[in-house]
C-alpha cells in the first residue's frame, strides 16, 4: 500500500487499531500474570519468606524449588500435590505449633508420609492444586478430607486387626460388635456371632406378659442430656444391647401378648431335696446366707448390682452378663432356679457356666435373688394387660418380622431375617449425593450424617427403623470412626492388596477337657491360643508356668493373684475329677516351646544361690516396688508369697529373661538379667512357699505321686 | 458512684457464679473422659480438659498401661501403687518437680532404670519394652499435663526456639 494511502487513513481508525493492540496485548498478558498468582504458587513464595525469617533458612529451602510437589506411588494409586503448599511436613525444626500452618511439619507417626503419601490417611483430592478442591467437597469431587478425629478410621482401613495405637478405633469396633449392629447390616469383617440377642423361643416361662411390656417400653437404658447411661436408674459405664424401639401402646400390647404365650417348653421345676428345704425353711437368715454364697461365688465378676456407698448408687461388677439388681421382680421361681442349675437346657448359647450346685446353695442363692434382688415399683407403671387375645398375638408376630426383632432374637419356627437394613460395609466411601438426609438441618457431610443417624435415627430419616441407642460423646466418636473405616472394595486408592486382615481362631477342643471347657465356659473370661475373652489372663501356656499341684488347688478354691483386682475368678465348685481334667490338659497341650523343664537341673538351686537371689531380689533391683511377699510390697505385679509352689522353675527362668516373650502385652518390663542373676532369683522365688497355712491336701497327694515340679526344696 | 460500681460487682459476682454452676452441671463422667483418648483432664482441675496431638496421645496409652501404677494416685484398677514405692514417686503431672529435668534426662531414667542415673532402683529400666518413641511419647504427654505448664526451653542463641 502506497504510503500517501496510508495518510489518508482516518485518525479515528488508527486510534482504534493502537487502542485494540494494547488491549490485545493486555489480554494475552492475563493467562500468565493468572499462572504467576495461582494459590500453590502464592505458597510456595510465602515459604520461602517465612524460611527466611528463621535461624535455619538454608536447611529449610535445601529441598526447595518453584514446581509442584507430587508424591506418586503408583501401586497405590497416590498422586498428592499437598506438599507444594504443606512444605515443611518433614522438617523437624517446624514441629512446633506456633508454626503458621501450612508449613508445620507432620507430627511423628509410623508410617512417613513420603513414603505413604497424605491422602492414604487424611483422604481428600490429592492432585488438586487448590485450597478447596483438595480440602472440601466441592461440585467435582464428593470425598472431602477426613477430620483429625476420625483418622484412626483410616489406619483401619487397611489393618482389619486391632493395632494398640488405634484406641478409638478399636473401642469403636467393639461396639459395632457388642450393639449388635450386624443383626441388621453387613459389615466390613464383623462376623455373625452364633447368638445376638437371647433366643425368646421359651420367653414365656420366663417372664410374664407386663415385664415385656415393660422392657420394650423402657428397656432398661436410659440416656442424661450430658449422654451419661444409666441402667433401671443407676449408673454404669457399660452401653445397653437391647435398644430403644419406637412402638406404640398397640404395638407394646401385641409384642407382649405374642412374646409371653411362648412356651413351647415348659420349665422342669427343680425338685430339692425335701429335708434341705425343710431344715432351710424354717431359718429366718436363709436370704442372708444364700447372699453369702453369692459373694463368695463371684457372680459378680460377670454380673453387676446397684451397690449405695456415700449416698451414691453404683453398678459393680462386671459386664459379661446382664446386672441383676432387680432380677427378682423379673423373672418366675421355677425358671430362676432351673436356670441356675443349667442355663444351656433353657438358652444353648448361654456363656453362664453350669455350676456344680449343692441343693443348699442353689435354694439359699435361689431365696436371696427372689428375695433382695426385687422392686415392687418395677411393673407399677403397666396397665393391667390381663391374657393375651388371639388378635393381639397375631399382630405381635408380624410385627416381631416388621420390626426386625428376628434379626437379634430367635423363636423357633421363624426364620432370621438377614441385611434386614442396608448394607454399611462400604459406608466410609460413600458420596454425600448418595446419603439421604430429609429435612435434617444438618451439615451435608457423612460425618454429621452417621453422626445424627446414630443418636437419633428418625432425624434423617423420619420412616427409619433402626432403633434408639444411646451413646456419650466419646462412643458415638469411636463408633463413627470405625464405620468410616469400611470403605469396602471401593477404597480410595489401590488399598485392598495392602489389606491386613483380622484372624479369629474359633478353639472348641473335644474329648475330655472339651466337656469341662464348656462347662465351665473358661472362654468367656479366658483366652486359649488366640481364642476367649480378654477378662482374664491368657492361658495359651498355662501348662507352661503353673504346677500341676497348684492348679488343681487353685481351679478347686480360685483366690486372686493380684490384690487390685475387684473381678475374681468364680467358684465352681468343681469336683476333683475336673480340675484334674482341666490340669492335665495344661500339661500336656498349654505348653510354650520355648520353657524347657529341662533346661535347668534343680540341683542347681542351692540355699547359697537362694541367698543372693534374695539379696538381688531386695536390694539391687527392689522387685518389692510391684510385687508382694508375706505383707509387704506393691500391687503393680502379681503376689510371690507361694511363688515356689505356684510356678514352674522353667517358667520363672524363661520370665526373667524375656516376659514379652511368653505374655505379649505384660507390663513387667524386660531387663537385662546375667544368667547368673536369673538362676539366683529362680532359686530365690522358688523358695516362697505360703506359710501359716497346712499344705494343701491335693498338694500333698500330688507330692506322693512323684509330681515333677518340686524344685528348690 | 460507689452505689452503682457495688451494683456493678454484684451483678458481675452473680453472673460468674451462675456461670460456675453451668459449668458443674455439664461435667462428663471420669470413665468417659479416659475413653477420650485425645484428651486428659487436668489431674488437678477436672473441668479443664487438655487436648492431645498424635504423640501425646501415644504417650498417654502407654502411660496408662504401664506408667500409671506408681506414678497417679488413681488407676485403672483403683487404688494406686505409689504408696508402696520408697522414695514416693512423684506424679507425672508434676511440674514443679518434672518441669526442670530435660527431655533427655527424663528419656534416660525411663530407658536405663532409676538405678543407672543414680536414683531409686524400684524405678525399672523400659529400654527393652518401650521404644525409643513410645518414650518419645509419654514425655510429650507428661509435659502436656503439666501442672505448673511445661515451657519448651529456649536453645542458646536461637532465634525461634525449636522441640
Amino acid at each position: 500500500m502506497p504510503a500517501e494511502e496510508m495518510g489518508k487513513l482516518s485518525r479515528g481508525i488508527r486510534l482504534a487499531f493502537a487502542i485494540s493492540s494494547v488491549v490485545f496485548v493486555a489480554v494475552l498478558a492475563i493467562s500468565p500474570v493468572k499462572d504467576l498468582r495461582r494459590e500453590w504458587k502464592q505458597y510456595k513464595r510465602a515459604y520461602v519468606r517465612f524460611a527466611q525469617t528463621r535461624a535455619d533458612t538454608k536447611r529449610l529451602l535445601a529441598d526447595y524449588h518453584s514446581d509442584i510437589d507430587q508424591i506418586w506411588i503408583p501401586s497405590m494409586n497416590v498422586v498428592d500435590r499437598c506438599t507444594s503448599c504443606h512444605q515443611g511436613i518433614t522438617l523437624p525444626s517446624l514441629a512446633d505449633r506456633a508454626v503458621p500452618q501450612p508449613f508445620r511439619a507432620h507430627p511423628p507417626i509410623p508410617h512417613r508420609p513420603k513414603e505413604w503419601g497424605c491422602t492414604v490417611c487424611h483422604r481428600g483430592q490429592g492432585p488438586a492444586t487448590e485450597v478447596a478442591e483438595a480440602h472440601e467437597t466441592t461440585l467435582a469431587w464428593e470425598q472431602p478430607m477426613l477430620a483429625n478425629r476420625f483418622i484412626q478410621a483410616s489406619c483401619g482401613t487397611c489393618h482389619r486387626a486391632d493395632l494398640p495405637e488405634t484406641p478409638k478405633l478399636n473401642r469403636g469396633r467393639q461396639l459395632l460388635a457388642e450393639l449388635h449392629c450386624v443383626g441388621c447390616h453387613r459389615l466390613q469383617d464383623v462376623e455373625r456371632p452364633a447368638m445376638l440377642g437371647p433366643d425368646l423361643t421359651n420367653i414365656g416361662t420366663k417372664v410374664t406378659r407386663e415385664w415385656i411390656y415393660k422392657w420394650l417400653k423402657e428397656p432398661q437404658t436410659l440416656t442424661d442430656k450430658d449422654g451419661n447411661v444409666t441402667v433401671n436408674g443407676y449408673e454404669t459405664e457399660e452401653e445397653p444391647r437391647m435398644p430403644k424401639f419406637r412402638l406404640t401402646e398397640q404395638e407394646l400390647r401385641s409384642l407382649s401378648a405374642y412374646l409371653s404365650t411362648l412356651r413351647s417348653k415348659p420349665v422342669e421345676a427343680v425338685r430339692f431335696d425335701p429335708r434341705v428345704v425343710a431344715a432351710l425353711a424354717k431359718k429366718p437368715d436363709v436370704a442372708q446366707q444364700g447372699e453369702v454364697r453369692f459373694r463368695q461365688m463371684f457372680c459378680s465378676t460377670c454380673h453387676s448390682l446397684a451397690v449405695t456407698r456415700a449416698g451414691e448408687t453404683k453398678l459393680i461388677g462386671g459386664d459379661i452378663g446382664p446386672e441383676l439388681t432387680k432380677v427378682g421382680s423379673k423373672v418366675n421361681a421355677d425358671w430362676l432356679a432351673a436356670w441356675l442349675r443349667n442355663p444351656q437346657s433353657y438358652l444353648a448359647h448361654s456363656k453362664m457356666p453350669r455350676y456344680q450346685w449343692s441343693d443348699e446353695d442353689l435354694y439359699t442363692v435361689t431365696q436371696y435373688i427372689r428375695t433382695n434382688l426385687t422392686d415392687s415399683d418395677l411393673l407399677s407403671n403397666v396397665p393391667q394387660l390381663g391374657a393375651a387375645a388371639p388378635e393381639e398375638i397375631q399382630a405381635g408376630r408380624r410385627l416381631f418380622l416388621e420390626k426386625g426383632c428376628a434379626s437379634c432374637h430367635a423363636i423357633e419356627g421363624i426364620s432370621p431375617q438377614r441385611d434386614f437394613g442396608p448394607d454399611l460395609s462400604a459406608l466410609g466411601a460413600k458420596n454425600v449425593s448418595e446419603l439421604e438426609f430429609g429435612r435434617a438441618t444438618i451439615p451435608r457431610s457423612l460425618v454429621s450424617y452417621i453422626q445424627a443417624k446414630l443418636t437419633n435415627p428418625v432425624s434423617v430419616n423420619p420412616a427409619a427403623r433402626m432403633p434408639q441407642y444411646a451413646l456419650n460423646a466419646a462412643d458415638l466418636d469411636a463408633l463413627t470412626t470405625a464405620l468410616l473405616s469400611m470403605t469396602g472394595s471401593s477404597a480410595p486408592s489401590g488399598m485392598q492388596k495392602l489389606m491386613i486382615p483380622r484372624k479369629d481362631a474359633a478353639f472348641h477342643p473335644a474329648g475330655a477337657f472339651g466337656e469341662v471347657y464348656e462347662r465351665y465356659k473358661c472362654y468367656a473370661c479366658h483366652k486359649f491360643n488366640g481364642y476367649g475373652g480378654d477378662l482374664a489372663p491368657d492361658l495359651s501356656y498355662e501348662g507352661s508356668r503353673a504346677t500341676r499341684p497348684w492348679l488343681v488347688d487353685f481351679l478347686k478354691n480360685p483366690q486372686t493373684l493380684r490384690p487390685t483386682l475387684v473381678l475374681r475368678m468364680p467358684q465352681f465348685n468343681m469336683s476333683d475329677k475336673e480340675a484334674g481334667i482341666l490340669a492335665d490338659y495344661f500339661g500336656m497341650a498349654l505348653q510354650n516351646p520355648d520353657v524347657n523343664p529341662a533346661s535347668l537341673d534343680a540341683r542347681l538351686f542351692t540355699p547359697q544361690i537362694a541367698a543372693l537371689g534374695k539379696q538381688l531380689y531386695e536390694v539391687k533391683f527392689q522387685c518389692q516396688a510391684c510385687h508382694t511377699i508375706g505383707n509387704s510390697g506393691g500391687y503393680v505385679g502379681p503376689n510371690l508369697t507361694n511363688a515356689g509352689s505356684w510356678l514352674t522353675r522353667a517358667w520363672i527362668a524363661a520370665w526373667l529373661k524375656n516376659p514379652q516373650a511368653l505374655v505379649p502385652d505384660t507390663i513387667e518390663p524386660r531387663r537385662s538379667f546375667t544368667e547368673n542373676e536369673i538362676k539366683a532369683l529362680t532359686a530365690y522365688l522358688l523358695t516362697l512357699r505360703q506359710s501359716g497355712k497346712a499344705q494343701p491336701k491335693t498338694a500333698q497327694r500330688e507330692a506322693l505321686r512323684g509330681a515333677p515340679e518340686r524344685a528348690g526344696e | 458512684m460507689r452505689m452503682r460500681a457495688s451494683l456493678a460487682a454484684l451483678l458481675l459476682a452473680v453472673l460468674a457464679g451462675l456461670s460456675a454452676c453451668g459449668k458443674k452441671g455439664g461435667t462428663t463422667k471420669e470413665d468417659g473422659l479416659r475413653r477420650a483418648y485425645d484428651s486428659e483432664p487436668d489431674w488437678n482441675d477436672a473441668q479443664h480438659i487438655v487436648a492431645l496431638g498424635y504423640q501425646e496421645a501415644q504417650g498417654k496409652r502407654i502411660f496408662y498401661a504401664q506408667c500409671v501404677w506408681c506414678h497417679a494416685d488413681a488407676t485403672p484398677a483403683g487404688p494406686s501403687n505409689r504408696s508402696n514405692v520408697t522414695p514416693t514417686p512423684p506424679l507425672m503431672n508434676d511440674g514443679a518437680v518434672l518441669n526442670a529435668e530435660s527431655d533427655e534426662y527424663v528419656q534416660n531414667i525411663i530407658t536405663l532404670g532409676g538405678s543407672a542415673m543414680g536414683k531409686s532402683p524400684m524405678m525399672p529400666p523400659y529400654g527393652r519394652v518401650l521404644s525409643e518413641e513410645d518414650v518419645r511419647a509419654v514425655i510429650a504427654f507428661t509435659r502436656a499435663i503439666a501442672q505448673p505448664a511445661y515451657q519448651i526451653p529456649a536453645r542458646p542463641g536461637a532465634k525461634f526456639p525449636a522441640k
